[in-house]
């Protein structure tokens, strides 16, 4: 049941003393509505959109996980911050420390000082240092990328007139999107030479269909919408309309997506290394580590636990902060 | 049986919805409350639901048969809801028949326990609910509620009503969003509840719906009776000035004609809009319109008129046909339109609040019409377009809010300043009356009023509520099935 | 429904052959000559002429792509550049692990997930509420490696209640404790996200008007959490599973590679390691025409459940 139209937090709304016209008050709003808030004037005949339907692809949340439903009190932001600060630290700042390179020495020697050796004798603590930034580095420049080149053909797909430009774009995508994008990643490494560049294109390329399909249907609403209808009909210039006006409106949920499709990156890029995929085999990431020094888990933990939780911590920290951000965004 | 309120009060975060609102009803008997929204009118409905919205305490009795349904399971409270917008009440995912036999087992189970004797079966109550509302077909058993029409949903709910045999039908404005014809229907249906020994409260801003069924009638402001009795003496003898105001907003004396021998401005013909590959929207349609002349387009909805509307302002593609604008032809295409065409033809949306960009403010909006379509300078646009503001009665602080600031009646006022602002030749208005108060939907017509004929503007008002028609049109295109069946 | 069916199986269709074409164009995508990028570490003449022989370099592309897509109709794949051996042989044997371990897992999935969902809906903002939230969320994160290597580590080598790898073992069904392991893994993510789907969905329909209304009329509210309110929470949840596959052949990869269990992941990895195009197009065609089953699938059984849903476009 809605509540009254002015109840305080529509309050703002100014009401002028001859003008009773908050439309019909109803008690119902979910159901057929898509309300988040109430919809004056709700009697247009628009298509009824669906509650049925998920936002947003990747999003895991419908708009029920009110901040009501969880606490965002000051503790669980300060742990959530110290969970990404500290492997994100690592991966950033590590290669620049200067903690001198250890000897190598046998591999898993017991008698290694903290975090002990690993599969070829060398330090751990040297390659939890090192290893750290290829992954994040090479995750966030797919997804830079990916949206480069996603956005504007979203973009233009939707927003043009012409339906075949918009077939002529999107079609290419949904046939890619037939395989997974770890299997799609495994065809290209097997024939791409094994560099850093390569596998931030893969990557990248992966994620490509998914944005362009995300970015389209945001920006389709709008861009067929009464609003930038009305700007043709003011005789607004196609620039103001649709990067003013459409690429604005689309940007809560581009912006959501941004974090998802960072978090998928960087999960593909950590999976292919510990497979052995992508980069060379002189590669030596925490993920590489994780899949080399397993044989030695038992003589020496930690070349396989300090990379793994750190590479746990950044995952479940990303996640987390990208659900939060999603949640309030749905909030609101 | 008889449902009495007593002292109801709703408040919600320090702001009062409803201030010791009290009432009996009997079964059988139909009381209307009015008023405009937010009047406390929901809050009343919500409470004898025995549901107040999360944030809202109340306060009072309420009791429906006996049962205090503010403080009672859910499944205790003998009222039915019978919404606005029907399909809200209807599970989306499960046949008809399905949800009808759950709510009849209900019965069945609670007959049981009382060791009353077993009624007729299920399958048989069902039928008998259904064919009471007129919906005898068992195929609607099997079909689900987005298959069946607004009127049958709300058939449909009126027969849950009747199954799970509710003492109490809480109407919430079931003529708004429905077309005209149907209200002689829905008045049938309510007072088929009646007949069924339920007693109906509508709430509604209708006042011919109110006229034509209500047996008492209350009268709400900002939470507060202030006036009550029986419908046909408040209707035609109100005592509250309130009371007064909303009866003079039914009526209204017609605006003055207009050019009846003027120039003809515009006119189209054989206009056809086909969606898909079959379906004729608009087929062969002919109009034309004077300057200073008000013509109304009238049709139900679906009937193609705003399809007309759309294809007139250059919105919608038409297949073919011609326009033609003070006699030089028009493109239909609209893309084809120069700015300065556009600025002669201007439309004004009938969900207003979704035709303006959220980020900018009314004023700044207004503006650019009058820079784009005008050429006029920044400086000079802007004054223009308070005055123009200033002229539709938003104030100039109204006017630099923006969009989700703002109500309804603003919001229509707003985008019809932001047409006049190019100064049109041809003003079309796509239904933007509907969905408004009595109260608003006077101060919109008003104002059209007021414009009409001015500068020799032609209007061509697209509407489904005869009245509005009558009230400032000087001729009436209707249209049908995509048709344009008469002139007069 | 039999319009929709039969656009969507054409749907598919064309996905299977853009996939076998991408398969195909790999190799031209090669650098170079081919024949060479192919040969490797071992760059001799003989192989070189060898290979280029096998994979019929020689002729034009289009009548390879031809060759190629007539072959994959008859089941001849071709044969592996390091074994020699014919690739359709080497997948039937590499598919029924595979098979297993991904059939299971979406047997499991919907039972598992729809009952921890709707549990958690029921007791909102309560704390069994709250723990499966905050343990979805944080299980949802784990990348699956870590996850394998983990459960392996304490399980398997630790507590030794799990064996921890299937070396050895001829069969996956003949030895079931083999699958305990991988199909937590295997099972950990998709869970995590379709509870939460139907968690947020049950909310939704109870507190949506017509689950108020039947309340009302007295519906019982078990009757009204299971008939009632479920078949609109799964609706959404049901779009999910075919995201959901996409996880699992890749998940599979991963798993394979951890348990070593000789199905079509571990046989993809190797061969992109080797840069055995052949048995990696195999391969690819394989997981694609999977990948699109299971789509379809999924788009069909949400399109029956929720008759409602326009189609979008």
């Amino acid at each position: 049941m809605s509540p009254e139209p002015d109840l305080p937090e529509s309050g703002r709304r100014g009401l002028d003393p001859d003008d009773l016209s908050h439309p019909p008050g109803t008690l119902d709003t979910r159901g057929a509505h898509n309300a988040t808030h109430p919809t004056p004037g709700a009697t247009s005949p628009r298509k009824r959109r669906t509650v049925l339907a998920p936002l947003v692809s990747g999003a895991l949340e419908s708009r029920h996980t009110r901040p009501s439903d969880r606490r965002n009190s000051l503790p669980e932001r300060i742990a959530l911050a110290a969970l990404l600060a500290l492997p994100l630290g690592i991966a950033l700042v590590g290669p620049f420390l200067p903690v001198p390179e250890r000897d190598r020495t046998q591999p898993f020697d017991p008698a290694a000082p903290w975090p002990g050796t690993d599969y070829l004798g060398t330090s751990v603590l040297n390659g939890v240092l090192d290893g750290g930034w290829g992954i994040v580095v090479t995750a966030a420049a797919a997804t830079a990328s990916a949206f480069l080149v996603g956005l504007p053909i979203g973009l233009i797909a939707a927003a043009t007139r012409r339906r075949w430009i918009d077939e002529l774009l999107m079609r290419p995508f949904d046939l890619l999107l037939a395989l997974p994008s770890l299997l799609l990643m495994l065809l290209l490494a097997s024939i791409a030479p094994p560099t850093a560049w390569m596998l931030v294109l893969i990557v990248a390329l992966v994620n490509l269909p998914d944005i362009a399909r995300i970015v389209r249907a945001a920006a389709l609403e709008t861009a067929h919408g009464p609003a930038v209808e009305a700007m043709w009909l003011q005789g607004e210039s196609w620039w103001r309309t649709s990067i003013g006006h459409i690429a604005r409106s689309i940007l809560p949920t581009v912006a959501a997506d941004a974090g998802v499709r960072l978090v998928g990156a960087f999960y593909l890029v950590a999976a292919a290394s510990f497979l052995g995929v992508g980069a060379g085999p002189e590669a030596s990431d925490w993920a590489v580590m994780v899949d080399v020094n397993r044989g030695g888990i038992f003589l020496s933990p930690w070349g396989v636990v300090l990379p793994a939780a750190l590479l746990v911590a950044l995952a479940v920290g990303l996640n987390l902060l990208f659900d939060r951000l999603l949640a309030r965004k749905a909030a609101a | 049986m008889s449902v009495n309120v007593t002292g109801l009060r709703a408040e919600a975060a320090g702001k009062t919805l409803v201030d010791d609102v009290g009432f009996t009803l009997d079964a059988g008997r139909i009381l209307a409350i009015v008023g405009a929204s937010g009047s406390g009118k929901t809050t009343i409905g919500s409470a004898l639901l025995g549901a107040v919205q999360r944030g809202v305490t109340a306060t009072g009795t309420v009791e429906v048969a006996g049962v205090d349904v503010l403080h009672c399971a859910p499944s205790e409270v003998p009222a039915s809801h019978l919404p606005q917008h029907p399909a809200a009440v209807l599970n989306p995912v499960r046949r008809i028949g399905g949800v009808l036999a759950d709510i009849a087992d209900v019965r069945r189970e609670t007959a049981r326990t009382e060791a009353r004797p077993p009624g007729p079966a299920t399958a048989a109550r069902i039928a008998d609910a259904m064919r009471r509302v007129g919906l005898d077909d068992p195929a609607y058993l099997r079909r689900f509620p987005h298959q069946l029409s607004g009127g049958q949903q709300q058939r449909l709910v009126l027969a849950q009503a009747f199954l799970c045999e509710a003492k109490l039908l809480v109407a919430d404005e079931p003529t708004t969003g429905q077309d005209l014809d149907n209200r002689d229907r829905i008045a049938a249906e309510l007072r088929l509840a009646a007949a069924n020994g339920l007693a109906v409260v509508l709430l509604s801003h209708d006042l011919d719906l109110v006229e034509a069924v209500a047996d008492d009638m209350l009268v709400l402001d900002a939470g507060r009776v202030v006036e009550r009795g029986p419908a046909a003496r408040v209707l035609t003898e109100p005592e509250h000035d309130y009371t007064r105001r909303l009866l003079a907003a039914r009526t209204a004396e017609p605006a003055p004609a207009g050019g009846a021998e003027a120039p003809i401005r515009i006119a189209g013909r054989g206009l056809t809009v086909l969606a898909g590959r079959r379906t004729r929207v608009l087929d062969g349609v002919d109009f034309q319109a004077r300057q200073g002349e008000c013509l109304a387009i009238l049709g139900a909805s679906g009937s193609g008129k705003t399809t007309l509307a759309r294809t007139i302002a250059g919105l919608q593609q038409a297949t073919a046909g011609e326009l033609l604008l003070d006699g030089e032809p028009l493109p239909v295409r609209g893309r084809r339109r120069t700015r300065a065409e556009r600025a002669r033809v201007q439309y004004v949306f009938q969900d207003a609040r979704a035709s303006f960009d959220e980020h900018r403010t009314i004023l700044a909006t207004v503006t650019r019409s009058a820079v784009r379509l005008r050429g006029l300078p920044p400086g000079q646009a802007r004054a223009e377009a308070e005055r123009v503001l200033h002229e539709v009665g938003l104030t100039a602080e109204t006017a630099n809010r923006r969009r989700d600031e703002l109500s309804g009646g603003q919001l229509q006022r707003a985008a019809l300043a932001r047409a006049l602002a190019a100064e049109p030749e041809v003003l079309v208005c796509d239904e933007i009356t509907s969905g408004l108060d009595a109260l608003t939907r006077k101060g919109v017509l008003d104002l059209l009023a007021a414009l009409k004929g001015r500068g020799g503007m032609t209007i061509l008002l697209i509407t489904h509520e005869p009245f509005v028609a009558e009230r400032l049109a000087d001729r009436v295109l209707r249209i049908e099935d995509g048709h344009a069946v008469m002139e007069n | 429904m039999l319009a929709y069916a039969a656009k969507r199986i054409g749907l598919g269709a064309v996905q299977v052959l853009a996939v076998a074409v991408l398969a195909f164009a790999l190799v031209e995508l090669l650098p170079g000559d081919a024949a060479v990028a192919l040969a490797g570490d071992q760059p001799d003449p003989d192989n070189i002429e060898r290979i280029r022989e096998q994979m019929h370099l020689d002729e034009p592309a289009l009548a390879r792509l031809g060759d190629w897509l007539a072959g994959i109709a008859t089941g001849d794949f071709g044969a592996s550049l390091v074994s020699g051996r014919p690739v359709a042989g080497l997948l039937v044997t590499a598919l029924e692990p595979t098979l297993i371990l991904a059939g299971l897992t979406l047997i499991l999935l919907l039972p598992l997930s729809i009952g921890l969902g709707v549990a958690a809906a029921r007791r909102r903002g309560r704390w069994p509420d709250r723990l499966i939230t905050t343990f979805t969320v944080g299980l949802y994160s784990v990348p699956e490696f870590a996850l394998a290597v983990l459960l392996v580590s304490v399980f398997a080598i630790g507590l030794a209640w799990l064996p921890p790898t299937a070396v050895g073992v001829p069969s996956l069904l003949s030895e079931p404790a083999v699958l305990v392991l991988p199909l937590l893994v295997l099972l950990a993510r998709p869970i995590c996200s379709i509870a939460r789907l139907v968690r947020a969905g049950m909310i939704e329909a109870l507190d949506s008007e017509y689950v108020a209304h039947v309340r009302r009329a007295g519906v019982s509210e078990r009757r009204v959490v299971l008939a009632h309110a479920l078949p609109n929470a799964v609706t959404p949840a049901t779009a999910q599973i075919a995201r959901t596959a996409d996880w699992l052949l890749g998940g599979v990869i991963v798993v394979e590679s951890v348990f070593v269990i000789p199905g079509l992941g571990t046989a993809l990895v190797d061969a992109v390691n080797a840069r055995d195009l052949p048995v990696v197009q195999g391969i690819a065609v394989a997981f694609g025409a999977t990948t699109v089953l299971v789509n379809l699938a999924a788009d069909l059984v949400a399109f029956r459940l929720a008759p409602r849903l326009e189609v979008a476009r």
